[in-house]
């Protein structure tokens, strides 16, 4: 049976065609848009006018000066405030990202507590309940109380901290983070103390130096205050009549700071310290510098034999030769300690030759070169002071033996940040109550009794003392820019309220609110840049402006060198015998999620790493001729072994890097923190061990070494031009690798 | 023998009516889309209302001299006169009912621009010296408001053709920002 298809039939099917497409044209309605008016409008907003507010990065504790963009009472944008001190209008993706700090969605919505640590079923409770149970535990503790806190806790808070546990006869507050020991802040402030008699963190001018070597410090990505490292490099590169400066970057992994070197030299791990004294050894045999720094360098090292020197470092002896020429010809010449020097057994020495490189360089204490951290303006400005390992250990001590009844942990995070040997949990069993201020549940608060939501940095008020400083002292303002989100409360009005019923602290802590506290404090600091007198102006002006800070750089402190020492610089021990685990292993911190603690936010985690453009992962970095001995590809999932624990990870392979060294990134590896952090990725610090350097300053992380097994399961990897998926069959084929 | 002419005749027919209803249903909620129909507000808000007893545009939309924004007034200034004011009424009781539960009243918007439009009320009311009318209507005469015009790029550019500065007026940047 033929169909015939009529006209008649063409035009009939048409409109019922074009009847069916209206009908489907009519599903979505005109898109009228609802408008919701302000209940009660904040004072000053203007509808469709945006405001700025002055306020500082919380993000890590460097303390870069921000301005937010505030459209309707949401916070829409941070950029850096032009007239900070310290970044000078200039701000990384991470102070970028910090809007998703403050929108995040898993944000606690008010005070929880849960029967069962580690149950993670939280049930709400109200504020004056959660309250009321901090304090009847804290008044039954009395001084058996401990604070764990971190570097970027407002330093009002560690002042009311800090006065709150020395009323009730407690431990002194611990700050320790994983951030500030990864970087080796403590053994850094060691060594200045120890060379130049005052405990803090050396800052480095680089804007008129003319050669820099750098051991390993990657100060223009993950390194301390790496916006104004990254202001004082712009400076080096574009100095007058087209002078460029000379940057020689020592380490064994490209990090971005070598990739901008003019020089790279992939040192072998653990010898960076010895390569800065065999340096100095050269300059001052050979001459090379004017007498009386010939005579100091003469006293600090003496007696390294060269040749070993390049052995052990894999730099050739006629290689050092020419770095100690460049160094010592150099007018202005600058040495940067790096975060793998502070990591090792050898720690103290490693650092202290970088900074006789220094010292005989004449590059202390004048404009370029170093310097350490101005004074705090005042004795009311507290800035925080990273405990050591060992201090962090003996605080793990007491919580075991049974000596902590209540413990106040507040942005630290160290269940994550400590490797799992260092028996933070198992140690944390046995303190009765566990209280946590944590406005995302971290795997810390995941074990606590009870959750009391602070508020984050966008919302809350406080104050950094910038450290690293560098030409001034300056106290950074950080104020509320937009009203709380949820129902989280400042923990220093907690604790004002909590001592209020307690005796001992009634009277160590008579503030009715931290604003009052705050207040009192900054009206000490006396007329700054913006002027003003009397606790009221000073006030208003350390919000507008955004802080507090002398008009004029103060004269640059001239470290003086109270006794020189001999420096006995020697190779760090790696632990793994060599035959047994092949390869060292360098761990760095993630320039966009740091130490963890940027895992929470999606921009950085969608962000591509700079030098091998993966995201959302954490990846185990191989040269690509150890990677073909090995018989390895992108994606191909590795076992790393160390004597200490296991990781799991994909391969990334990376030209950039010794053949005999794995490089893994910190910050992925969260059993909680949130949908973006959890079960993503491995936390490279379960590699580490418990061990400490010399002193006890910092964990030894970097002197380690590993093994490497095949698992023969393989993943995708989110790289830039990943021809997975796309390309994959034409590429293998045009171009077989 | 056409799939048409296999369906009994009753069908047909049946069909037939069906699809001229379609028809002009569709076309109808085609027109009632692109039409100046107020839209549904939350609360019977009545402009005449407040118009006709004396009351300036500025005195709500206050924002529009200083602001991109002509601005929705906050409830709190709804309040202000409605604590006391015309109390007995439905409308007005809703809105005490929203203040009660300290909700904002999810007012429907009239007009929109497309999103890549800079439109900024202030500069057509300060230095046009344009009054509310001129691109809203009698709003004091209407009972709900709805859409006089579309404020689409050919209107924008009828007014702006004719002014002294045309030829500035009439570059892309100045509203394709």
């Amino acid at each position: 049976m033929a169909r015939e298809f009529t006209r008649r039939d063409f035009l009939k099917l048409g409109a019922m065609g074009a009847a069916t497409a209206v009908m489907a044209g009519c599903q979505s309605p005109r898109p009228w848009v609802t408008l919701e008016p302000y209940v009660r409008p904040p004072e000053q907003q203007l509808a469709g006018v945006a405001t700025w507010f002055a306020s500082t990065c919380r993000q890590c504790p460097a303390g870069c000066g921000i301005v937010v963009r505030i459209m309707n009472g949401r916070a829409l944008k941070i950029e850096g405030n032009p007239d900070h001190p310290l970044n000078q209008g200039k701000l990384c993706g991470r102070g970028q990202a910090g809007l998703q700090v403050l929108y995040n969605p898993d944000r606690l919505t008010g005070p929880v507590q849960q029967a069962q640590r580690g149950s993670r079923q939280y049930e709400p409770l109200a504020w004056e309940a959660g309250i009321n149970t901090l304090y009847e535990r804290l008044q039954a503790a009395g001084g058996r109380v401990a604070v764990w806190t971190n570097s970027t806790v407002s330093g009002h808070l560690l002042d009311l901290f800090q006065r709150f546990a020395a009323a009730v006869g407690g431990p002194a507050p611990l700050v320790y983070d994983l951030y500030t020991g990864f970087n080796g802040y403590r053994s850094l402030a060691d060594a200045s103390q120890e060379l130049f008699g005052r405990a803090t963190l050396p800052a480095y001018r680089l804007a008129h130096a003319d050669v820099i070597f750098s051991f390993g410090a990657d100060f223009l990505g993950s390194g301390l205050s790496a916006v104004r490292y990254g202001q004082e490099f712009g400076g080096f590169r574009s100095q007058p009549l087209g002078k460029r400066g000379y940057l020689v970057q020592l380490e064994p992994r490209m990090s971005i700071s070598a990739a901008v070197a003019d020089h790279w030299v992939p040192v072998r791990p653990g010898t960076e310290g010895l390569v800065a004294a065999a340096l100095v050894q050269i300059i001052a045999e050979e001459g090379l510098a004017a007498p009386d720094r010939i005579a100091l360098a003469e006293s600090l090292i003496s007696g390294l034999d060269i040749g070993s020197v390049a052995e052990a470092s894999d730099v050739a002896a006629e290689e050092l030769e020419h770095l100690a020429h460049a160094f010592a010809s150099a007018s202005e010449a600058v040495a940067l300690p790096g975060a793998a020097l502070t990591g090792t057994d050898a720690s103290a020495e490693a650092l202290a030759a970088v900074q006789a490189l220094n010292l005989i360089a004449g590059s202390a204490g004048g404009e370029t070169g170093l310097s350490l951290s101005p004074l705090s303006p005042s004795e009311a400005i507290l800035g925080p002071e990273p405990a050591s390992f060992s201090e962090a250990q003996s605080l793990i001590e007491q919580m075991r033996a049974g000596d902590v009844q209540v413990l106040l942990v507040h942005g630290a995070n160290p269940a994550y940040d400590l490797p799992k040997r260092a028996g933070f949990l198992d140690a944390m069993a046995n303190v009765p109550f566990v209280v946590s201020f944590a406005p995302v549940v971290d795997e810390t608060a995941a074990w606590a009794d009870l959750i009391l939501p602070d508020r984050t940095y966008l919302e809350g008020w406080g104050y950094a003392l910038v450290s690293p400083g560098f030409d001034r002292p300056v106290v950074s303002g950080q104020q509320p820019v937009v009203t709380p989100v949820f129902d989280s409360r400042s923990t220093a009005d907690i604790l004002l309220t909590v001592a209020r019923g307690i005796p001992a602290a009634a009277q160590a802590l008579p503030w009715p609110h931290e604003v009052a506290f705050l207040q009192e404090t900054i009206g000490q600091l006396g007329p700054g840049a913006a002027g003003g007198s009397g606790t009221e102006v000073l006030w208003s002006r350390f919000q507008q402006t955004g802080g507090w800070w002398p008009a004029e750089p103060s004269e640059p402190e001239v470290p003086s060198l109270p006794s020189a020492r001999a420096i006995q610089v020697s190779s760090p021990n790696f632990r793994g015998r060599q035959e047994e685990y092949p390869y060292h292993l360098y761990l760095y911190p993630s320039g966009l999620l740091s130490d963890g603690r940027g895992a929470s936010q999606p921009w950085l985690q969608g962000s591509p790493d700079p030098m091998t453009t993966v995201s959302w992962q954490t990846w185990v970095e191989l040269h690509p001729e150890l990677a073909e001995e090995l018989g390895l590809h992108d994606g191909d999932i590795v076992r790393v072994i160390s004597p200490e624990g296991e990781v799991e990870a994909p391969v990334c392979t990376y030209p950039a890097i010794r053949p005999d060294t794995v490089a893994i990134p910190l910050g992925q590896g969260h059993t909680d923190y949130g949908r973006y952090a959890r079960d993503r990725g491995q936390n490279p610090m379960q590699l580490v061990g418990t061990q400490a350097d010399a002193t006890g300053s910092n964990l030894a992380w970097s002197a380690l070494r590993v093994k490497i097994q095949p698992t023969g399961e393989k993943v995708d990897l989110a790289l830039f031009e990943n021809k997975v998926g796309v390309t994959e069959g034409f590429l293998n084929a045009e171009f077989p690798h | 023998m056409s799939v048409v002419r296999s369906i009994p005749r009753l069908w047909r027919v049946i069909a037939g009516v069906v699809l001229v209803l379609v028809v002009l249903v569709g076309g109808y909620l085609i027109f009632a889309m692109n039409s100046r129909a107020a839209p549904q507000q939350p609360i019977d808000f009545n402009h005449q209302i407040m118009v006709s007893v004396g009351m300036e545009c500025l005195y709500c939309h206050n924002t529009a001299t200083r602001s991109p924004a002509a601005g929705i007034p906050s409830m709190e200034k709804c309040m202000g006169c409605h604590n006391v004011i015309a109390t007995d009424r439905p409308p007005v009781q809703e809105l005490a009912g929203y203040w009660e539960r300290q909700e904002p009243i999810p007012w429907v918007r009239v007009y929109r621009v497309p999103r890549f439009v800079f439109f900024n009320h202030s500069v057509h009311v300060n230095a046009a010296g344009l009054n509310c009318e001129r691109c809203h209507g009698d709003v004091g005469n209407m009972v709900e408001v709805y859409p006089v015009v579309d404020m689409n790029m050919g209107w924008c550019l009828n007014c702006h053709n004719q002014q002294s500065n045309a030829s500035q007026l009439r570059d892309c940047a100045v509203c394709h920002r």
